[in-house]
């Protein structure tokens, strides 16, 4: 019989031979080592192994990266203040973008197929944006599986650049 | 330590800004069903885009590679960053009991779905008692 037997490829380790290796268990936060301490091989592997204890030890208690919740970045630039949300695999009508009291509340559903017929999961998320925002000009788009809503800051918030003149 | 870091992002600096090509690439999730005839994979690629995705199969082994498109502008100041831009990458073995040419990929919203066909070889054949 067919069988697909996953391989993992960032990372060999003697803790395997330990019996409890289950990468399906590993979510992919705790799996991938930290660029930023790239230089020092040995705290890297070291660190690896940190993170696959804290991924098996406590996989039962922590979900995936922040509490099964979908991941959130937040950014500005000059006139808006942008919030992107990774949901692949999401129908834009499963998703519903809204402001309420200075925060952006994004909620979405998605369905899965099982074994007895189509099962539902939904997610949603509160972000409180730090700036005014003109909640009538908030727009959003989806693209590869990733939610971008611009969030145009109101006029009166915006920095204002005074002139001083120095005697 | 990127337990830590799950759970404290912007404290531990995670915001910095590093060279995609630089970062090693993640292990997406994914999701194996088997039929008679095959097996259906769903991996989740979010960002990915049909032109930064690779798919080939060889020896064997299963390799999903996507890079992600979708990336914060350059100007942006960044506040708080739970994403990565790591790219993607699942290599999965199956001893050839996959016929590759039957092999079937569709990317839609950032979900990456393949139906791989059983090898002849690999399908249960009844044998009679004579």
């Amino acid at each position: 019989m067919g069988q697909i037997v996953a391989q993992e490829t960032s990372r060999v380790s003697i803790l395997q031979l330990w019996g409890h290796y289950a990468p399906h268990q590993i979510h992919q936060s705790q799996c991938a080592p930290d660029p930023r301490f790239g230089g020092r091989l040995g705290a890297q592997d070291l660190e690896n192994e940190i993170d696959w204890l804290f991924g098996t030890a406590l996989g039962g208690f922590v979900p995936p990266a922040l509490g099964g919740q979908f991941p959130v970045d937040l950014y500005e630039d000059k006139d808006n203040t942008y919030v992107r949300a990774e949901l692949p695999g999401v129908e834009r009508d499963a998703i519903s973008v809204e402001m309420v009291e200075g925060s952006l509340s994004i909620q979405a559903s998605r369905k899965e197929k099982t074994a007895d017929g189509e099962s539902s999961v939904s997610f949603n998320r509160l972000v409180s944006i730090p700036d005014e925002v003109d909640a009538a000009k908030v727009t959003a788009s989806y693209e590869n599986g990733i939610l971008t809503v611009s969030l145009p800051r109101r006029e009166e918030s915006k920095p204002k650049k005074i002139n001083v003149s120095v005697n | 330590m990127s337990f830590f870091n799950s759970l404290i992002p912007t404290a531990t600096g995670a915001v910095s800004r590093i060279e995609p090509e630089a970062l090693p690439a993640r292990r997406p999730s994914y999701e194996i069903n088997e039929s008679e005839s095959g097996y259906t994979l769903a991996v989740n690629l979010p960002g990915v885009s049909k032109e930064g995705l690779e798919i080939t199969d060889e020896g064997g082994e299963l390799r999903i590679a996507g890079k992600r498109a979708s990336r914060l502008p350059e100007k942006a100041v960044v506040l708080h960053r739970e994403s990565s831009d790591a790219a993607f990458e699942l290599v999965l073995e199956h001893d050839n009991t996959i016929d590759p040419s039957k092999t079937e990929a569709e990317l839609k919203d950032g979900v990456l779905h393949l139906k791989l066909a059983k090898a002849e070889s690999a399908k249960p054949r009844k044998i009679a008692v004579s």
